[in-house]
Parts: structure tokens; sequence; C-alpha cells
């Protein structure tokens, strides 16, 4: 799952990286945010800026490279010399290597965000008296302020982590927020795979579902639907269904998920002219919160307090007096920190999700070659994902069976779902007996080849193989068969008089790459219907011309 | 003179094509021209028509474990 957040926190940064320069340094104004965005960085791009920050002077860009180990040694030997420096990285355009291309990757980023500014100096070389133009880097002094601010902690009055005076408010402990915003988050992901929820998503998180494309409103409901719009989109809404997007990030782990949500609703929220300034900074605000504290709603801007409410929708924000005080949840505090941390924190929220600490492995799927599948689970919301694909039969009170059929599979294709996402699926819920097995399939395996054939390559070919590969290959070959004929539209070109004739059209066709079948035997071509324009022209051409 | 006809080719696998070429033996109106063991030509608004029979016929052919209980 490490790879889905790092593709998420990717389009974090692309965001934040679009965003115009003036939007920066509003953003910069925090020093919350300034700590936030740190942690976004790439660790090269973070050690810059560290050196950077508490250094008054600006620091060349021969500098920087300078920590860089150079790719080839004739780099090296020409930046080593500082008259001779600014043109060191051009005197080699072709000779940049991995180091390098990471270097100007962080270094692009930082200039991105607007975070460092390159100035040109003219610099006296003290041996010769020669001015030569030399390129300095220089943070941006918003950000350098306040960051500073974040780190030593001189300013933090008007952010959130000054000690409150515990008043009246009753104690939250942090397995009550644990649990709360996990009831919250499990409703909307019940929602989207279409199990009965007691109390529907607000509607602001069903429309966040349909314009980030998660879900959408079935052909068949906006057919009978349509004559009822003007009651409001409510009704649609509610009969949305999950789209191939959407079962690719209930796949995702619990943080991926929020930031995929967060991200779209900072789209939205532009829309609906909201500060984007505000929204950001509270999203950073929230990441710097601590679990099972309050914290006054007085402190938020406008924009914030109406934040807040939508965010408790979506079990960030614990807010159970109004306009006084909130708690931010662990899904919230969670939200910018590293990956390691967030790992531990979002395996603590798999181990609620799995009914208790007991549960280490919450592998629970066994599945026979027989294609019958038993999951050991007593989530609704596993369930309701296993009946998107499975024929479930018998529910009991830790555990359901049913089986894959091809019926069952077909359903899930039509939905969206791929087969190598169900296979996926099945592979990482797998129950731990199951992978043991296989591992113990494989270790015997490998045993046997190099028993066998011992000049061969062994260990190749063979793979651990958690699902039985029957089960695998046969999910494969439904999918296929749900297109096993393709048609496309088009003119078919026949009775041609002579080879030469039927040469110089069909290598036309070719050409300009509308041709979709051709037999020189027997002379006969297939070409699209968009070419067919294009071929009556060249073919009224040759005629005139041979005429 | 060349010729151009209007019509939807057809990719599949041979058998398929044998399914196909079985549905329009009873109407022969359906492929207009068999190209090679995996192309056909064919009437571009009996594609529909094409493809629920042969979802029919396939179905026909899978063995479904849930009748089996039932019965």
């Amino acid at each position: 799952m490490s790879d889905s957040s790092n593709l998420l926190k990717t389009t974090v940064n692309d965001y934040l990286e679009n965003l115009p320069e003036s939007v920066h340094n509003k953003l910069y104004q925090s020093s919350i945010t300034c700590l936030a965005i740190f942690r976004l960085l790439p660790s090269l791009a973070k050690f810059y800026v560290m050196s950077l920050l508490f250094n008054e002077h600006s620091v060349s860009y021969i500098d920087l490279t300078r920590w860089i180990r150079p790719d080839n040694m004739t780099h090296l030997v020409s930046s080593s010399t500082k008259s001779s420096s600014s043109s060191a990285v051009t005197n080699f355009p072709g000779a940049i290597g991995k180091n390098k291309m990471y270097q100007n990757e962080c270094l692009k980023r930082l200039k991105q965000l607007n975070l460092i500014k390159d100035v040109r100096k003219q610099w006296t070389n003290p041996n010769t008296g020669q001015l030569t133009n030399v390129v300095v880097l220089q943070l941006n002094p918003m950000f350098r302020k306040n960051f500073r601010n974040a780190l030593t902690g001189s300013q933090m009055s008007n952010d959130l982590n000054n000690d409150i005076e515990m008043t009246d408010v009753e104690e939250v402990s942090e397995e009550f927020l644990d649990r709360y915003s996990l009831m919250k988050w499990e409703n909307i992901l019940h929602f989207m795979v279409g199990s009965e929820v007691p109390e529907l998503p607000s509607i602001g998180v069903l429309s966040l579902l349909r314009h980030s494309g998660l879900m959408d409103i079935g052909e068949e409901n906006e057919f009978i639907a349509t004559p009822k719009r003007f009651k409001g989109d409510n009704m649609d809404l509610k009969s949305m269904k999950i789209t191939q997007d959407g079962f690719q990030f209930l796949l995702q782990d619990i943080n991926a998920q929020i930031w995929q949500l967060l991200l779209q609703y900072l789209r939205m929220s532009e829309k609906l002219m909201m500060n984007p300034v505000d929204v950001l900074n509270f999203i950073f605000m929230l990441g710097s919160l601590e679990l099972g504290k309050q914290y006054p709603v007085t402190l938020l801007s406008d924009t914030q307090v109406i934040m807040l409410e939508d965010l408790v929708d979506y079990g960030l924000i614990y807010y159970p007096e109004k306009n006084r005080y909130f708690y931010p949840t662990r899904m919230a505090t969670t939200l910018t920190s590293e990956k390691t941390t967030f790992k531990t924190a979002s395996m603590s929220m798999n181990q609620v999700l799995e009914g208790g600490p007991e549960v280490k492995d919450h592998g629970s799927i066994v599945l026979e070659t027989n294609f019958k599948l038993y999951c050991y689970t007593t989530s609704p919301l596993q369930i309701a994902i296993l009946n998107l694909f499975v024929h479930l039969r018998t529910r009991f009170a830790n555990m359901v069976t049913g089986m894959i059929t091809r019926e069952s599979v077909r359903e899930a294709l039509r939905n969206g779902i791929t087969a190598d996402q169900i296979i996926k699926y099945l592979e990482t819920h797998a129950h731990s007996q199951m992978k043991k097995l296989a591992e113990e399939k494989l270790l015997k395996k490998l045993e046997f080849d190099s028993n066998a054939t011992e000049t061969q390559q062994i260990g190749s070919q063979v793979k651990l193989e958690v699902i039985p590969p029957t089960v695998v290959d046969q999910i494969k070959l439904w999918q296929l068969e749900m297109d096993r004929l393709q048609t496309f539209a088009g003119f078919l070109f026949k009775d041609f008089a002579n080879a030469q004739e039927f040469e110089q059209l069909a290598n036309y066709a070719d050409e300009v790459g509308v041709m979709l079948w051709r037999d020189d035997d027997k002379r006969k071509f297939f070409v699209t219907e968009e070419g067919i324009g294009q071929l009556n022209d060249y073919a009224n051409r040759l005629k005139r011309h041979r005429a | 003179m060349p010729r151009a006809i209007k019509g939807a080719l057809v990719k599949c696998d041979p058998s398929i094509r044998a399914l196909i070429l079985k549905i329009d033996a009873e109407s022969h109106d359906i492929v207009i021209e068999e190209l090679d063991d995996t192309h056909l030509v064919v009437d571009q608004n009996r594609i529909p028509f094409v493809k629920a029979e042969l979802a029919r016929i396939l179905a026909q052919n899978s063995y479904n474990p849930l009748d089996e209980d039932e019965a």
C-alpha cells in the first residue's frame, strides 16, 4: 500500500505546485502550513531548505550542487573550480546522471512552490578582479520567517498549539475518537459498496463522491429520475453506483483515501468561491493538532468554520457542541505525517476495523480451487465489498461463505471492476494459512526443480501463488469472455482489377493509418469509417492522373 | 473497378466465428463477407442482435454450480 500513499503525496504536491505565487505567499504566512509543506518535500529538498533556512546570506547554486555526489569524474573537475562554475552544468548537457536528475527535480519542485528563487548576482573574483555572473538561491522570505517560527516556536500565538485551559468540557478519550471517526468513515465506504446504511451520508459527501468520479448515477436511474429533477438531486445521488475508480479507491489505505477526497474537496471549494488559502491552511493545521485535545472554534476563520462542519461528515473532526470546541480525530492528525508514522496509525485503524487488537493479521479469506470462498470477518464493510464479486450464500456469526461464479464475476465486470482488481483484493486479504500453504508449496517446487534440472535457470518461472491458479485464470478468462468479439465500423474494399491498383490504394490506407485489415492474396482490405473520405479523394486523384 | 461495401469488421477467435456463422445460417442477413479465420464483415445494424445471441449461446454452455444446488 506504500505505493498508493506515495502516489497520493505527489498529487498533493502537484496541486500545491499549480497554485499561483500570490496564493503561495499567503499560505506561507502560517507557520503550521510552512511545517506541513516542508514535511511533504522530498528529502534532498528538505535538506536544501534546512541549509538555507538559518543562513542569512544567499547561497550560490554551485554550493548546493556540491552536496550531490557527481555521477562522473569530468563533472567533478569542472564544478570544483569556482570561476568556471556557473557554466559547469551547461558544459555537459548530455552527461546528466541519476543524482543530477534527482537534484534537478528537487530544485524544480522548490521553485514551483516559490520556496526558492534564482537571483543572478555579479561576483568579483578576488584574485583576478573579474566580474562573473553567479546564480544564487534565495529562500522565500515569508517562508523563512514563518518556518523559523514553527521550528523555534517564537510566535505560535495565532496557531492552535498553545495550551487551552480545561474548562467544563467533557473528557473525550482517544478510543472514543477512533471509534467515532471509523464509524463515520465506514458509513461512507458502506454507502459506496451499496450496502444498507443506517444513515445516509450528507449531501455534501454524496456530491463530492460524484464529482470525484468514484460513484456515478446509473443510466437507468437517471432515466427514471428525470421528471423528478426539480425536487433537487438528492434522490439521484442516493441511488448512485460505484465506478471502477471507486473500487480502486476502496482498495487503498485509509490515509490515501482521505487525501483523495480532500483534494477533491479543494477543487470543489474553489468553485464555491471559498478561499483556497483558508482551506489549505486548515487542512495543514489539522495535521499538527494533537489527538484527544479539544480546540476552540473561535480561532478559526469563517470559511474554516464552514469547512469544519463539512469535515465532521468524513469523521476527521468530532464536533459535539456547536460553536464551542472541536476535537480532531486520528484521521486528521496523521494527514501530513511521515510515511512510517502514518503506517502505524493506519495499522491501528485497521485493528479497530477488524474488531479488536488481538487480530494482528487481518487476512481472512480462504479460497478453494473449487471456487468456494470462506471469509472470517464480522465487518459488514468487507462483506459488502465481497458481495460485489462473490455470490454469498451463508452468513455465520464470525464468517461468511460464498462462491465465485461466472455470473457474480460478470456482474462485477459490468460494473467496471477489472479482473486484476478482484485478484489483487483476494491476494491482499488472503488468510495467513493460505499464504503459509502457498509458501510451503513454493519451497517444495523450488527444491524439486533444483533436484530435477540443475542446469536450468530456476526460480524465474516459479512464483508465489496465494490464490489457486485455476481461479485466477478463470477470472481472467471470464473477463476475456466479456469482449470476445471486437467490432469496428468501416468499409470493405474488394474486386480490384489488378495487383497494382490494389497496392496503390492499400498502401495509401496504411500510410494514413486507417487500415484495419488487409489480405494481399484476396485483394481485399478494410478501412475505418473516418478513412473512407480520404481514400475516395485519393482514388479520384489517381483516376484523373491516369485519364 | 474496386467496390467499397459498408459494414462492421468483427475480430474474434475461430470458435466465436463459427457461432456467428451458425447464427447467420438461420436468416442469412448478418454476415456480408468471410475474410479469414478471425475476421468477418457483418451488417452493422445486426451487431447488437449478434452480441445478444452469442451471450445466450455461451451462457448455455457454461456450468453454473448454483443450479445444481437448487435441484
